[in-house]
């Protein structure tokens, strides 16, 4: 496994070999987190596990993004929120509108360069440890806009976690990328910003 | 410099109501700006406010810049282009083909009605004949998208005035919609469906017994809307008597679609200058009278209602369809059915020319309007001859719509505010294009 | 308040010419004249209601894409799959930009007539926010996109893009902007 193991109490830092499951994604199924441990082994060996690991899982699970829909991708975004694709389930029912009690930033839609300021706020004002997804291709690559007004690529000005394709995603592709950002985290993945070579 | 007060009053023939106010409210000298009094100013009491671009009830990226003095609204800025994506000068640099997948992302949340005002600018200038069942079905899917847009409104409007659930339950109809359009055209949102001269797949077995499900479910859930809201207290009290604007205000700023039908003008371009088979369909316009956010309520919600009649009669009209033709039959303008390129050379020379360069629209221009859910979306189209457009302007009834913030903040409480903003339905994508 | 079809435009003040295509009616007006030819349109004619504002920048006309004469007398027929059809080179056009004000008359018979005028770069046009109060940010997206002065106009300030944007993006010389993409059919 990764370098995380048995290193307990320190965030893994740049430079060191990770291991990382779904970065790998040898092919889609249960991540090794949760093969390692069912639920019920959860509650006999959380007292053993790494306190990262512990924190990883709390993290993760209640992971509260802020209300930062731009475009098309917003009512997708929209849509998970809604009850055929329930986001609930995972924890991150609670869209947050101010930045400072939230920690996952989905950028969903096309960011325009008199937007790029509001946005680079936006993540400044959320506190560590915080999270980018970067839904839609807008927001990936500035999709099907390779033009004067839209910023190409939001990992321009932010550092990303996830990267979710489409124009716009399915709910159910935006949900994929939350849970494998849940998967990163309980797995120990060091945050975006502190490996990506955007300003931090 | 003065707004000239002594504007043409309307045709009384179409005015059902609207003389909501004395005179007019638009502030002067800008129109779109409510400056904060000298009075005012001088008691030293003004807060200025920014509702930024990031809020959660401005719909998307509206920047309003709010003077108060306590919760009193005494001046409004509405400051927008943070989602402006250069679409149209995208569009001249992409073929007429590849052009038709842009409109759709401008008012994300009518994206057909954006389709199809473009492809009939193009088909329009081309002179080509949609077959018929390409029109029925064009009429079909962008009325379904209208309940969808007036859905969404709905479902985030009631959400932002504190009516929560109102957005679980349109959110489940949505889906229901969402559901019919992937089963046509493969994808959600953004469907890219419309073609230059008709469609670009037929319409797939098992899609009417569908929709004919889901017309026959949608009155229901009309019906328990309106059983939340139409009667509700809270609701009442909080839009009654706001964000007042007359009939003569509404027309001189420029508002279409439901904001004009509340005020009272009984204007509808399915009505007045029918587009596709509109004027062979049998639907109601909702024309109410008092032009507040109570009656932009009603028109929308009324509006569904009509938009589910019409949706019965096209499925009528098209299940006696089976087996024409969906699309044109000009082969320099749309490409050959694929068994022709084994048999004639001539196709596979026009699937090539069409592929690869485009096909060459006449020079010329025209201006199309049509009846979008948030009004009248226009596209002007300039041609040159070329494989390309020269000039691509979507009129957005969005943009429109959001000139009438000032107007209609008339003394207005920060609550009011969230639900006027809601109310004129405006689209981030389709005001900043 | 004129009543019945508007057959006739000739006596609006400052007309040069009416085209009528497509079903639509263009009347090219001269710009000195431009106020009094809109007043007399929502006055006298009954147009009440401005839909649009559009300039267009006619630089590089036509593109170089655009083929000349190839077809027959006859034009195209699609029967006949080998006749192209007629298709003339665009026409010249008399200055470098056209605004186009889209005017609907909202009456029981509505009418649609399309108002231009012909200017070259930096000239300005007046603006028409005294009759129609909507033409507020029309004019200033004109001015913003593509740098047509308005005169007259209370707020002629940015409005898409940044305030302190350089350039008025929908012109032809401006460029398409962007990064350059690796594999792209698009220039």
């Amino acid at each position: 496994m990764g370098a995380v193991e048995g290193e307990a109490g320190r965030a893994p830092r740049i430079g060191r070999k990770m291991k990382t499951e779904r970065l790998l994604w040898p092919g889609k199924g249960p991540s090794a987190f949760e093969r390692e441990l069912g639920p019920e082994e959860l509650e006999r060996m959380v007292g053993l596990t790494t306190l990262d690991k512990a924190v990883g899982w709390a993290q993760s699970s209640s992971i509260w993004p802020d209300t930062f829909g731009l475009a098309c991708c917003a009512i997708e975004m929209m849509a998970i929120v809604s009850s055929r694709y329930d986001i609930a389930r995972f924890g991150a029912e609670v869209f947050r509108s101010s930045p400072r009690q939230a920690d996952l930033l989905i950028v969903s839609g096309r960011v325009s360069h008199k937007m790029a300021a509001p946005l680079r706020q936006i993540y400044d004002q959320m506190l560590e440890p915080k999270w980018v997804i970067a839904m839609g291709a807008c927001a990936s690559s500035a999709g099907m806009f390779n033009n004067y007004a839209v910023l190409q690529g939001v990992d321009k000005i932010v550092p990303v976690d996830v990267y979710v394709p489409g124009c716009p995603p399915r709910p159910e592709g935006l949900i994929e990328g939350i849970v494998r950002l849940q998967e990163r985290i309980k797995a120990g993945v060091p945050h975006a910003y502190e490996w990506r070579e955007v300003a931090t | 410099m003065a707004i000239a007060p002594e504007r043409p009053r309307i045709d009384p023939a179409l005015l059902r109501g609207g003389d909501v106010y004395e005179g007019t409210r638009i502030p002067s000298p800008v129109p779109t700006i409510l400056e904060v009094s000298d009075e005012i100013r001088a008691t030293g009491d003004v807060l200025q406010v920014n509702f930024g671009p990031n809020h959660p009830s401005t719909h998307g990226v509206l920047r309003l810049i709010v003077d108060l003095t306590g919760e009193e609204v005494v001046g409004l800025k509405a400051v927008i282009g943070y989602l402006h994506t250069g679409f149209e000068k995208t569009m001249e640099q992409k073929t007429w083909w590849k052009a038709i997948t842009y409109p759709e992302r401008i008012d994300y949340v009518a994206y057909q009605n954006n389709e199809l005002v473009f492809v009939l600018a193009i088909e329009k200038l081309l002179a080509i004949e949609v077959p018929p069942k390409a029109t029925w079905m064009r009429m079909l899917l962008c009325e379904l998208n209208r309940i969808h847009s007036h859905l969404v409104y709905l479902g985030t409007s009631a959400l932002e005035i504190g009516a929560i659930s109102m957005f679980w339950y349109c959110f489940r109809e949505r889906d229901l919609i969402l559901d019919l359009f992937e089963m046509v055209t493969g994808y959600r949102m953004h469907t890219r469906y419309f073609q230059t001269g008709g469609l670009a797949e037929d319409i797939p077995i098992g899609f009417y017994p569908e929709a004919r499900k889901f017309v026959d479910w949608m009155p229901q859930a009309i019906d328990d809307y309106e059983g939340l809201l139409a009667r509700n207290a809270i609701w009442l009290e909080r839009t009654r008597g706001i964000g007042l604007l007359s009939a003569d205000d509404a027309i001189a700023l420029g508002q279409t679609g439901p904001n004009l039908r509340a005020s009272g003008v009984d204007w509808d371009l399915r009505r007045r200058e029918p587009y596709l088979f509109y004027d062979q369909v049998d639907f109601r316009v909702p024309v109410y009278p008092n032009g507040d956010v109570y009656d932009r309520y009603r028109v929308r919600v009324d509006e569904m209602r009509e938009s589910t009649r019409i949706v019965e009669q096209c499925l009528d009209r098209l299940e006696d369809m089976e087996g024409e033709p969906w699309i044109a039959d000009d082969r320099k303008v749309v490409l050959p059915p694929r068994e022709e390129l084994h048999t004639s050379m001539e196709s596979l020379i026009h699937h090539f020319k069409i592929v690869t360069e485009g096909y060459r629209v006449p020079a010329g221009e025209i201006y199309v309007p049509i009846e979008s859910p948030r009004g009248e979306q226009g596209c002007y189209v300039v041609s040159d001859g070329g494989p390309k457009p020269w000039r691509v302007k979507f009129r957005a009834p969005s943009f429109v719509a959001l000139e009438a913030t000032a107007t209609t903040m008339h003394d207005a409480l920060v609550a009011d505010l969230i639900a006027i903003v809601g109310s004129l339905d405006s689209v981030m994508g389709d005001t900043d294009r | 308040m004129a009543r019945g079809r508007d057959l006739s435009y000739d006596d609006v003040p400052g007309l040069i010419r009416t085209t009528e295509a497509y079903g639509e009616t263009t009347l090219v007006v001269d710009v000195a004249q431009l106020l009094e030819a809109c007043s007399y349109l929502r006055d006298e004619r009954g147009f009440n209601f401005l839909a649009d504002i559009t300039p267009t920048d006619y630089l590089g006309w036509p593109s170089s894409d655009v083929s000349g004469y190839i077809g027959t007398p006859g034009g195209r027929d699609i029967n006949d799959p080998m006749t192209q059809g007629l298709q003339a080179l665009p026409e010249e056009k008399p200055a470098r930009f056209s605004v186009n004000y889209h005017l609907l008359a909202l009456r029981s018979e509505p009418a649609r007539v399309r108002v231009q005028v012909w200017i070259d770069d930096g000239v300005a046009v007046p603006s028409v926010i005294e009759l129609w109060p909507t033409a507020d940010w029309h004019e200033r997206e004109a001015w913003d996109m593509m740098g047509i002065p308005v005169e007259g106009h209370p707020n002629l300030s940015r409005i898409l893009m940044d305030d302190d944007w350089e350039g008025h993006p929908l012109r032809k010389d401006y460029p398409i902007g962007g990064e350059p993409v690796r594999f792209s059919s698009a220039e």
